[in-house]
């Protein structure tokens, strides 16, 4: 009962996720066990030391690297039956990236950028909901601008832009304030935080800068591979005061 | 450093190996090309001498001032009674003399053996064995000893299923005879000469056929022991008149050696012209493959530098790397020319011109001018790119915007490429269209230099082109087309030198289909217009026409009015070798129709003159009523009033009577026979008439006027089908170039179709964008190889205007046949990096450096 409630309102989840790599004596666990669930309509930050398994999580999540043990599930598809085609149609779908680095096709324009997952599908977009992105995204007089054209920052607004448009299940974004500067970075975690409340998207993101992580509604800790404490409506002090009582 | 290099070598084997096949092949041809030629002359010297063991010296008429002019179609003779000279002789042991002509032989279904290759040739049959080139096979007979009597080679026994006691027709240059066969001969241990076939008769029967009564062609000497050959050879001419020479069987041999290194230039030379077609696409593909392993590796390098390296030290890693990849190479393409001279000797074999059994001649000379080529080409295309890598600074290191390839300006580009293509052209023209000496060099290096001055503008229109040709990609593939289409324009340098390389290929193809369609289309328009006759006759036989007693039964022939023929020889017309046809002036009228001046025809009747082609009359300053030196092989000849002019060179320089021919030349036959139908006859009654008559003389192809012009089309078409074959080579090399741009341009966008496929790009889709970007760049090579070969083709057609190839052609549909190819081959050089690409791990392409 509980369970139905809970799937119903999760994005996404994972359960009972394991993923091993390598084998032997070289054997690493980078997820051990994990089970967890993504709310709609909600900013989740995960964030955990170096080898946590955070970036692990993210992409086993995202589909684009599969499970030792466990499910992942996308809205209600299990995503370990599918077949490669079937797997990159459902990102294309219901799945938005937002990467550290190189988010971009360098041929392309700013909204040809941003328009790419439709582009691939061969789908047209809804022409409002584009309109209120690149609004929202403050990235109206650049749209015609190629990546190398853009600054670091506006490049990765029309990164989460892009990861927006197809209006996803879900959205994972990977770093993406990592290589910008506090107020390029502001800009974005603030874009990303309102189109949570505003647009009532999903985003799930991995970072381990704690004034990224308090843009989030909600944090979850990771280390060795499984979740060790969740924070709900974050501060960075109270990020900090967690991170060093976890590092204890 | 050293290290470095055998490291980067290593590090990029894959996109190296496809680099080194161009350069495997260009190594291969050339050296095909000599092992072929060493072991064709190896094993026919080998040969040669088994059949001269037992002869010293020959004694022959004197070869006339062109020695190599009338090689064997007018060999000549000396009187019988020679023999007595020589026999007189001191140290002479033995001598006997013999007689050498045409004899071709008819299988037991009546078709000609032979004859359209290798020689057909017969010969008296030597008493003294030791003497004989031949040796009776083990229990198969013995040698003719009274007229009607034939020995035949085992090979053409063999093959024709013929024995002793059989029957067989012989066409000589007389009307055709039957023999019976009395043996079956060997050349020592060899069943075949190079695939000629032999028919030998007893002396006195072989003189009657070879019309050589009382004469000899050739004496044999046998010296006695302690004489040597270069001794009695002395001894012996100096007893003899300056018609006659004594050679030795050393010297003799060698002249054969010669006449079959000749036989068999036009195959070297076609093999080393691919060769240096397949390196020169080579380059291209060596340069593009180094420039961008050196961009994709300009980090590590700025790192080398950073380190300490020394700008001519990252240089000398790149030279490095080139020649380890040349000399493997090399290696291999020496590996598989051989083996190619192995294929191409087995593909003489089946087609009749018989190689003698023996081993492969490998020598030093090959491998080196094989390593040499291979070597100094990668390192040559590699130079640039190595120039280029040393200028990378070491900061860039650490900066990730200096690592990517700085633009540069596009117009030194565009003033270079102007000024190499206009070289190239004027180089071409002088070539083409004045009188140069070296003309032929002129045309090559022009030819050369034009592509190159091509390519180095390519780039400047790459943007261009690809944006017209990619324009429907995006409406029909969306995407997928659209990315294809902008990779194509993000790098114009790239994609032009990947396309410049397969530009090549099509531009010669091109290049040889225009020439082809042109000769065709002036053969036929030259062949309706110069003979209105209703039939020709001519001989199957390559070395020898149509015998004179075939014509002396069509001018029987009830139904056959107007008969005329012409002859054809090789003289010296003021001391160069021309060839010169003869024609009967009192008749060649009625059967044909060429643009001779007024009364050409009667001044030619009258006078015994010459008639010569106008352009030569031009470039001599020559004109009527002067006179030009013709030397005759069997008559000196002398000054000969040129009494007319003829328009078209379709037949020949110069046109003497068929008078003028019977006292120079020794050869009776005709080269082509023309026959009208009387009047009131019916055509097919004509036809059935003539076609009873070459019945009897298998070697003889009667054919109306349409057949004529399809006969010609033919040998035309096959001509061309062969250099198409070669240069379809080159075409597979340009492919492999683009694989390898492909691929390479696939490494250096891992993460980008890394993202591509995070954001939902399927396998498919990025097939299809890698396979489009393929095509766009084998179609730019193909639109800039027909612009480029049309060009050639013009250009060279009209140069040879005068020549009788009047009509400049375009094989449009083959042209449109050739793109689409083009673009088929460029989809199948996407194979490849496309399934590469597709099969990326999403995740590491992402994270990749």
């Amino acid at each position: 009962m509980l369970e139905a409630l809970l799937s119903t309102e999760a994005a996404a989840r994972i359960r009972g996720g394991t993923k091993i790599y390598g084998g032997g004596d070289a054997e690493i666990r980078a997820l051990d066990d994990i089970s967890a669930d993504f709310k709609r309509g909600q900013f989740t930050a995960i964030m955990g030391p170096s080898g946590s398994g955070k970036s692990t999580l993210l992409h086993t999540l995202a589909g684009l690297d599969d499970l030792t043990e466990g499910s992942v599930y996308i809205g209600e598809t299990e995503l370990g039956t599918l077949k490669d085609r079937d797997l990159t149609i459902l990102r294309r779908e219901q799945v938005g990236f937002v990467f550290q680095a190189f988010n971009l096709i360098p041929t392309l324009n700013a909204a040809e950028n941003i328009l790419l997952p439709l582009s691939i599908a061969g789908s047209k977009p809804d022409q409002e909901w584009y309109d209120t992105v690149v609004g929202a995204v403050g990235l109206s007089d650049r749209l015609d601008h190629r990546p190398s054209e853009l600054s670091g920052g506006q490049q990765q607004r029309v990164a989460a832009a892009r990861a927006l448009v197809s209006k996803p299940e879900i959205v994972f974004a990977d770093e993406p304030s990592g290589n910008l500067d506090s107020v390029a970075s502001g800009e974005l975690l603030d874009f990303m935080r309102t189109a949570v409340r505003e647009f009532d998207q999903t985003i799930v993101m991995v970072t381990h800068d704690p004034i990224a992580a308090s843009y989030a509604d909600r944090i979850i800790f990771l280390d060795d591979g499984d979740v060790v404490d969740e924070m709900i409506d974050p501060t960075p002090d109270s990020i900090l005061e967690q991170m060093k009582h976890l590092g204890a | 450093m050293f290290r470095a290099a055998f490291k980067g070598v290593f590090a990029n084997k894959m996109r190296l190996s496809l680099t080194a096949f161009a350069i495997v092949i260009g190594v291969a041809f050339v050296a095909a090309s000599f092992v072929f030629t060493d072991t064709v002359s190896a094993r026919f010297d080998a040969l040669l001498e088994t059949t001269t063991t037992g002869v010293d010296v020959y004694v022959r008429p004197a070869q006339l001032a062109d020695g190599d002019v009338w090689q064997n179609t007018e060999v000549g003779s000396i009187p019988e009674d020679t023999i007595a000279s020589v026999l007189a002789t001191p140290g002479v042991r033995t001598a006997e003399g013999g007689v050498a002509g045409f004899a071709q032989l008819v299988n037991k279904e009546g078709d000609a053996i032979g004859g359209q290759g290798p020689p057909t040739l017969g010969y008296s049959w030597a008493i003294d064995a030791s003497m004989s080139p031949v040796t009776i096979k083990d229990g198969n007979g013995r040698g003719p000893e009274i007229p009607g009597e034939i020995v035949i080679d085992a090979n053409s026994a063999q093959a024709n299923d013929l024995a002793v006691g059989d029957t067989i027709a012989v066409l000589t240059i007389g009307a055709p005879e039957e023999f019976t066969i009395v043996g079956i001969a060997s050349f020592g241990e060899s069943d075949s000469l190079a695939g000629a076939t032999l028919a030998m008769f007893e002396l006195g029967e072989a003189q009657r056929l070879f019309d050589l009564e009382g004469q000899f062609s050739a004496i044999s000497v046998a010296a006695e022991p302690g004489v040597t050959p270069e001794e009695l050879a002395a001894d012996i001419s100096t007893t003899m008149n300056g018609d006659i020479e004594a050679v030795t069987a050393e010297q003799s041999n060698d002249e054969q050696l010669d006449v079959i290194s000749e036989g068999l230039g036009f195959l070297n030379i076609a093999l080393l012209a691919f060769a240096a077609v397949a390196v020169f696409v080579g380059a291209f593909i060596i340069s593009n493959t180094f420039r961008i392993i050196v961009a994709q590796r300009t980090r590590e390098l700025a790192l080398l530098r950073a380190v300490g390296a020394t700008a001519k030290q990252v240089t000398w890693m790149v030279v490095v790397e080139a020649l380890i990849v040349g000399f493997v190479a090399s290696v291999i393409g020496i590996g598989v020319g051989v083996l190619l001279a192995i294929g191409l000797a087995a593909a003489m074999n089946a087609f009749g011109f018989n190689m003698p059994e023996g081993p492969l001649t490998l020598l030093p000379r090959t491998v080196i001018v094989g390593m040499t080529v291979g070597l100094v080409v990668t390192i040559v295309s590699a130079l640039l790119p190595a120039r280029k890598a040393a200028r990378v600074p070491p900061v860039a290191a650490m900066r990730e915007e200096l690592a990517r390839p700085q633009r540069r300006s596009l117009h030194v580009r565009a003033v270079t490429g102007s000024v190499t293509v206009g070289v190239g052209i004027a180089a071409l023209l002088i070539g083409l269209f004045t009188s140069v000496s070296g003309d032929i060099w002129f045309v090559a290096i022009g030819a050369l230099v034009f592509f190159l001055g091509v390519s180095i503008i390519a780039p400047l229109a790459a943007d261009p082109v690809a944006a017209v040709l990619g324009w429907p990609l995006p409406k029909m593939f969306g995407v997928a087309g659209q990315l294809a289409q902008d990779n194509t324009r993000r790098q114009p340098r790239r994609t032009a030198s990947t396309a410049s390389a397969l530009m090549i290929g099509v531009a010669l193809v091109v290049f040889v289909a225009v020439f082809g369609a042109s000769i065709k289309s002036s053969v036929s328009s030259s062949v309706t217009d110069s003979f209105p006759g209703d039939f020709s006759a001519q001989s199957t036989n390559f070395a020898v026409g149509v015998s004179p007693a075939f014509t002396e039964e069509v001018r029987a022939l009830t139904e056959i009015g107007d008969v005329s023929t012409v002859k054809i020889g090789v003289a010296l017309v003021e001391g160069e070798s021309t060839s010169i046809i003869a024609v009967d002036p009192t008749t060649i009228d009625t059967v044909t129709s060429l643009d001779v001046s007024p009364g050409a025809y009667e001044a030619l009747e009258e006078t015994n003159g010459v008639l010569v082609v106008e352009s030569l009359l031009d470039e001599n300053a020559w004109s009527i009523g002067d006179s030009v030196t013709i030397e005759y092989p069997q008559n000196p000849g002398g000054p000969t009033e040129i009494v007319g002019t003829i328009a078209s060179e379709n037949f020949g320089n110069y046109v003497i009577t068929e008078s003028a021919y019977i006292v120079g030349f020794s050869n009776p036959t005709d080269y082509l026979v023309f026959a009208n139908s009387v009047d009131g006859v019916a055509i097919a009654d004509a036809r059935a008439a003539i076609d009873g008559v070459a019945a009897e003389y298998p070697n003889v192809k009667v054919q109306n006027k349409s057949e004529l012009v399809a006969d010609a089309e033919m040998q035309i078409d096959q001509m061309l089908v062969f250099f198409t074959g070669l240069l379809f080579l080159a075409i597979i090399i340009a492919v492999l170039g683009i694989t390898n741009t492909l691929a390479l341009a696939i490494i250096e966008r891992t993460r980008e179709i890394g993202l591509l496929r995070a954001v939902g790009m399927v396998r498919r889709q990025v097939r299809r964008m890698i396979r489009w970007e393929a095509v766009i760049i084998a179609l730019f090579g193909a639109v800039m190889g027909v612009g480029v070969g049309l060009f050639l083709g013009w250009a060279v057609v009209r140069a040879l205007a005068e020549s009788g190839l009047g009509l400049f052609a375009v094989p449009v549909s083959q042209i449109v046949v050739l793109v689409l190819l083009a673009a088929l081959a460029g989809m199948i050089a996407a194979i490849y990096p496309s399934w590469k690409a597709s099969r990326l791990n999403v995740l590491e392409a992402i994270a990749y450096e």
